[in-house]
């Protein structure tokens, strides 16, 4: 309707744009919103929006890119409902997610609530920066090293645990184990995040609340769980929700450091969507997996949003 | 080195493009500089592409307007590589020349990305070359390099599955390096009496480990067990090299145009029983835990005396050279006998891009690779064996005088003296091939499941793995 | 709850005092002494990582561990770069990384003050879409990418890995959150002086949003640097890959590469990241923090 209003108004464009009014003005704001998103706009389309259809295009094709893709309806969704390895591998990534997210958000918040106590500025400071220093490494750095760490017969680990009277774990060899240690080095490098996250949760939280808690004479755990964890709730939340999106996409500790072993019992999701488009050039059943990893990942979002309605109390 | 080449290569045509196109703008008569000169784009596997830079320099000496150039692609097994290779040519980027263990064989030539060599071979006019070569290569390596009757690369190395010993750890405890006609129990009694155990029941040296992958793990059980894991036959074809080249050499009588592995054969009793014994090992304590590729830390046992025995081919001698082993520390043997004495082998080389944009150049390169000279200036050979030549004349003797192993003749005796030893089974599908095996392996490896429930499982992914396959294979 | 029994210790008997004492010295030292320990164990990896890149390659797996570096064995790093183009992987480590970042910090803040201070039809609606897109990674769209780039011709460049990363949800979010928290009081004063559209966002308003910018850099210098998914699979010849690449190369084709040169070139990638830790300590925190205040 403003189009039609500035072309009658004869002056043209430009006049429509430049006009010195109040209408010009919000025109003018207007027109420097679309332009200042367009970037995004754009790029989201072309690289995330838009390849979420495409994948589901995609995943209704055979194609091995080097000959015309064949289309072939569902049947890359049937095969996928009875293959052994995809099941195992997404119940692999649903595991760890559990079990990495629950580590790192219970373990950051000990270690934040231990260091808060301390007042003692040189303490905090070493503390905050060995509990940080391992998330800037990269996860196939903390992969590598850890391989060797992690090592039956020549680890240092078990050779600690052994003079502790611990039998040699066979840490990245054994089914029962190897997600286990997949976690513990995931949380090795992600407490840093968690700790952080919490810490400054803690010195958020005002004085008054917690001396009317004193008043009150909640203590110990009593504390913990109607105090501090309630107050704590949007930065528990923040940390649950970037740490299922990260341990959803798990990929390079396994692909590093067990290639998916032993067995399929440290592959994960992506190492299958991996493998199939990149190693056994099938682009159609790799995009398959793809749209149900991003279905997992939508249902996981919808409960996360759910439960921030419900539960999260902010101060 | 090669990186400032290749920029500055590219940087300078990427000026004489856009100086040229900027002089047709403006107008002005375009002076054509002469430029025959050509760049062949070679991809090599491993991380050091300054192996073969000898072989580049005779080509740059011979045919001063060719550049060599670099394509380097690693990866930490094969199917990594050749993934690299595929996303490489899918992405549109041209290659002239590319690397191919067995394990990747038929899978370019089955995807139409290497190019088939005989019309290259026969229409040779240096026929005296090719007859020289194939003289002095065993026909088994060339017919694993053939696919549906043509050739796809000539055979530049190759490692058959020996076993290496320790001999320190043997004579420590009263072994002796056993003859090459030992057998499976003879292994087994080797491999237990050489295990050391603590008081816990830990095991401080191990007589026997193995690598997680297609080639040596413990495929070399399965073939002397008598089984695959696919049925072997023998595609027709391939009478130009046989009848043309080798004629009246007795190793090369019934071979054919490259092998067909067709149905799954993995849980046949000779495969579970194959199985059974490594596993046992393990069970024992005799063999350490399984990785999927742990090349170091293997080396680390055996130079370091925990660790008896181990598959390897030729290509170990220079590496345990490297690793500081002296000559004498450690030596060979062929594969103990079984239901037989069928060894396995892998062999690589280069092959000839469809989509090269130099086939001549590119070809020139391979001839000068495989010829007397590529041999002997390659550091694959150089100063030390780190992979077994595939001409029989530089895999003597004299090649491992100063490296060891004293039973080096075994290498290529594998080849020559034992006729039933063939390729590691590599079908145009053997990328998703050896996923399914190494997983299957480290199933039954790691106790979650039996090895007939392994092998049970593993038959059924490698059925619908096939019946999910083109027709590769052309009915006889 | 220590300092209550601190305040008035006078009226309780000897006893009950000391063993008050006793919980509180147990109770202010035993989590002290309990987070160091773990604090040791934490940091032992990294202590490990750094002696062992500086011992002979045959000295990695002595039992028991090795602590010291004994031998200084320098060569080692050396090695790294003879096995692979380490060099010019940092450069294009660098690169990438740098490149994405600015890209981010220019789109994002057009985004985020468009989202911010701009009124426009759609504005709301936009906004949740950017916002729902944020929860999709790159992992569940990587193949349609992948065969984008292919088409572009971008495979195999730097560029395969800045150009997609360039959009960034998050980063606009969160320099909107910086942006709203501007009085809008200054912009009326910018506009009576007679700055035009432009100038407000440029002069007035992204001056005032630095620290966001800087948590924005952080935050996304620490994740592209240590990438490692997209650039396995977008590019292809060594030369062009970073170093976290370049770490995964030195382990070798069926991991034959020596574990110390392995661990050097580890080290190695982490002194930049050390450095910009250095830095920009303060804004990555408060980043982090920030992140779930508003989120």
């Amino acid at each position: 309707m403003t189009t039609a209003k500035g072309a009658e108004a004869g002056g043209g464009l430009w006049h429509w744009l430049t006009q010195d009014t109040m209408d010009g003005l919000r025109r003018r704001r207007a027109i420097l919103g679309y332009l200042f998103l367009l970037p995004t706009l754009l790029g989201i389309f072309i690289f995330t929006a838009g390849p979420v259809f495409v994948s589901f295009g995609l995943s209704l094709f055979r194609w091995n890119i080097f000959k015309p893709p064949d289309f072939v309806e569902l049947a890359n969704y049937e095969r996928l409902m009875g293959d052994v390895r995809i099941a195992i591998s997404f119940g692999n990534t649903l595991k760890f997610t559990v079990l990495a997210v629950a580590t790192q958000v219970s373990i950051g918040l000990l270690l934040a609530m231990g260091v808060h106590r301390i007042t003692q500025t040189a303490m905090r400071y070493y503390f905050r920066t060995a509990f940080f220093l391992p998330l800037l490494m990269s996860g196939a750095a903390v992969a590598v090293v850890m391989g060797y760490i992690f090592h039956k017969e020549f680890g240092p680990l078990n050779y600690y645990l052994g003079l502790m009277g611990v039998q040699q774990i066979p840490w990245k060899t054994s089914a029962d184990w190897v997600l286990i240690t997949i976690v513990i080095m995931s949380a090795w490098r992600n407490l840093g995040f968690t700790f952080v996250l919490f810490l400054g949760g803690l010195s958020n939280i005002s004085r008054e609340v917690l001396d009317a808690a004193d008043v009150d004479g909640a203590q110990g755990l009593r504390r913990l769980w109607s105090v501090t964890i309630p107050l704590l709730s949007p930065q528990i939340l923040f940390a649950a929700v970037t740490g299922v999106i990260g341990a959803i996409q798990v990929f390079e500790e396994p692909f590093i450091m067990t290639r998916g072993g032993p067995g399929n019992a440290s592959r994960t999701a992506v190492m299958v969507l991996y493998e199939a488009a990149f190693k056994n050039i099938e682009y159609g059943y790799g995009s398959a997996i793809a749209v149900v990893l991003f279905l997992v990942i939508l249902a996981f979002t919808l409960v996360q949003m759910w439960m921030s309605r419900r539960w999260v109390f902010y101060q | 080195m090669s990186a400032e080449k290749k920029m500055s290569r590219r940087d300078l045509l990427k000026l004489a493009g856009a100086g040229s196109a900027g002089l047709v703008m403006s107008g002005l008569p375009v002076k054509v500089i002469a430029q025959d000169s050509v760049t062949i784009k070679v991809q090599t596997a491993g991380l050091d592409d300054n192996t073969l830079q000898p072989v580049a320099d005779i080509m740059v000496a011979r045919h001063p307007n060719v550049n060599v150039e670099w394509v380097v692609l690693t990866g930490i097994d094969h199917e990594e590589v050749a993934a690299k290779i595929l996303a490489l040519v899918a992405a549109g980027e041209s290659i002239d020349v590319g690397y191919a263990a067995t394990e990747a064989c038929q899978l370019f030539a089955g995807q139409g990305l290497a190019a088939p060599l005989d019309d290259r071979v026969t229409g040779d006019p240096d026929q005296d070359f090719w007859t020289d070569f194939f003289s002095d290569v065993h026909p088994s390596l060339v017919e694993a390099m053939m696919y549906e009757g043509s050739l796809y690369e000539p055979p530049r190395d190759f490692n058959a599955a020996n076993m290496y010993f320790n001999t320190n750890v043997l004579a420590e405890n009263g072994f002796d390096v056993p003859g090459s006609e030992w057998t499976k129990d003879d292994f087994v009694e080797i491999a237990r009496g050489t295990t050391k155990k603590d008081a816990n029941g830990n095991t401080e040296a191990f007589g026997y480990a193995w690598t997680n992958r297609l080639w040596g793990s413990w495929m070399p059980w399965i073939f002397v067990a008598g089984g695959n894991l696919y049925t072997e036959e023998r595609a027709p074809g391939g009478d130009w090299v046989w009848d043309g080249y080798y004629e009246g050499d007795m190793a090369a009588d019934g071979r054919g145009g490259g092998f067909r592995w067709r149905e799954p054969i993995a849980n046949s009793p000779e495969v579970v029983e194959a199985l059974q014994l490594v596993v046992d090992l393990w069970q024992e304590g005799v063999t350490p835990d399984i990785e999927m590729g742990s090349g170091q830390t293997l080396t680390g046992f055996y130079s370091s005396g925990l660790l008896c025995m181990i598959p390897a081919g030729g290509f170990w001698a220079g590496r345990l050279a490297n690793e500081g082993m002296e000559k004498g520390d450690f030596d060979v043997q062929y594969w103990p006998n079984w239901r037989n004495q069928k060894h396995q082998f892998g062999t690589g080389g280069h092959w000839l891009a469809t989509v090269a944009e130099a086939p001549d150049e590119a070809w020139e390169f391979m001839k000068i690779e495989v010829s007397h000279d590529g041999f002997q200036s390659s550091e694959f050979f150089n100063p030390v064996i780190i992979t077994t030549p595939a001409r029989r004349s530089y895999s003597q003797a004299n090649a491992f005088e100063t490296t060891g192993p004293a039973n080096s003749d075994v290498f290529y005796g594998t080849l020559d003296d034992h006729p039933s030893t063939s390729p590691i089974p590599a079908p145009p599908w053997s990328n998703p091939m050896t996923t399914i095996f190494t997983t299957g392996t480290s199933n039954a490896m790691s106790g979650a499941m039996s090895p007939k429930d392994a092998l049970d499982q593993m038959q059924q992914e490698l059925e619908d793995l096939t019946a999910r396959q083109p027709q590769y294979y052309a009915d006889n | 709850m220590t300092a209550n029994v601190m305040r008035d210790p006078g009226d309780v008997s000897a006893t009950q005092h000391r063993l008050q004492v006793i919980s509180f010295v147990a109770g202010r030292y035993v989590p002290i002494i309990f987070l160091f320990m773990l604090s040791i164990v934490i940091i032992a990896p990294m202590v490990w990582t750094v002696s062992t890149s500086l011992r002979k390659g045959s000295d990695s797996f002595t039992v028991p561990p090795k602590w010291l570096p004994t031998d200084l064995a320098v060569e080692n790093y050396a090695e790294v770069f003879e096995k692979v183009p380490f060099d010019r992987q940092i450069i294009n480590s660098m690169l990438i990384t740098w490149g994405t970042v600015f890209g981010q910090l220019v789109s994002a803040s057009l985004a985020g003050y468009a989202f911010a201070r701009l009124e426009f039809h759609g504005r709301d609606v936009l906004f949740w879409v950017v916002l729902a897109t944020m929860m999709i990674p790159i992992q569940a769209v990587v193949i349609p990418v992948f065969i984008f780039l292919r088409n572009m011709g971008l495979v195999d460049t730097l560029w395969s890995l800045i150009l997609p990363a360039v959009p960034t949800a998050f980063g606009t979010f969160l320099l909107r959150q910086y942006f709203l928290t501007i009085p809008i009081e200054l912009e009326e004063s910018g506009l009576i002086d007679g700055a035009n559209q432009w100038e407000l966002f440029y002069r007035i308003y992204l001056p005032l949003v630095k620290p966001g910018l800087a948590v924005l850099a952080i935050l996304s210098f620490n994740f592209h640097w240590n990438e490692f998914f997209r650039p396995l699979i977008f590019l292809i010849d060594n030369e062009n890959f970073p170093i976290t690449l370049g770490i995964f190369q030195l382990q070798g084709y069926m991991m034959t590469g020596s574990i110390a040169v392995v661990l050097a070139g580890v080290v190695m990638s982490l002194v930049p990241v050390i450095i910009i830790f250095l830095l920009g300590q303060r804004y990555l925190i408060e980043g982090i923090m920030r992140g779930a205040i508003k989120g």
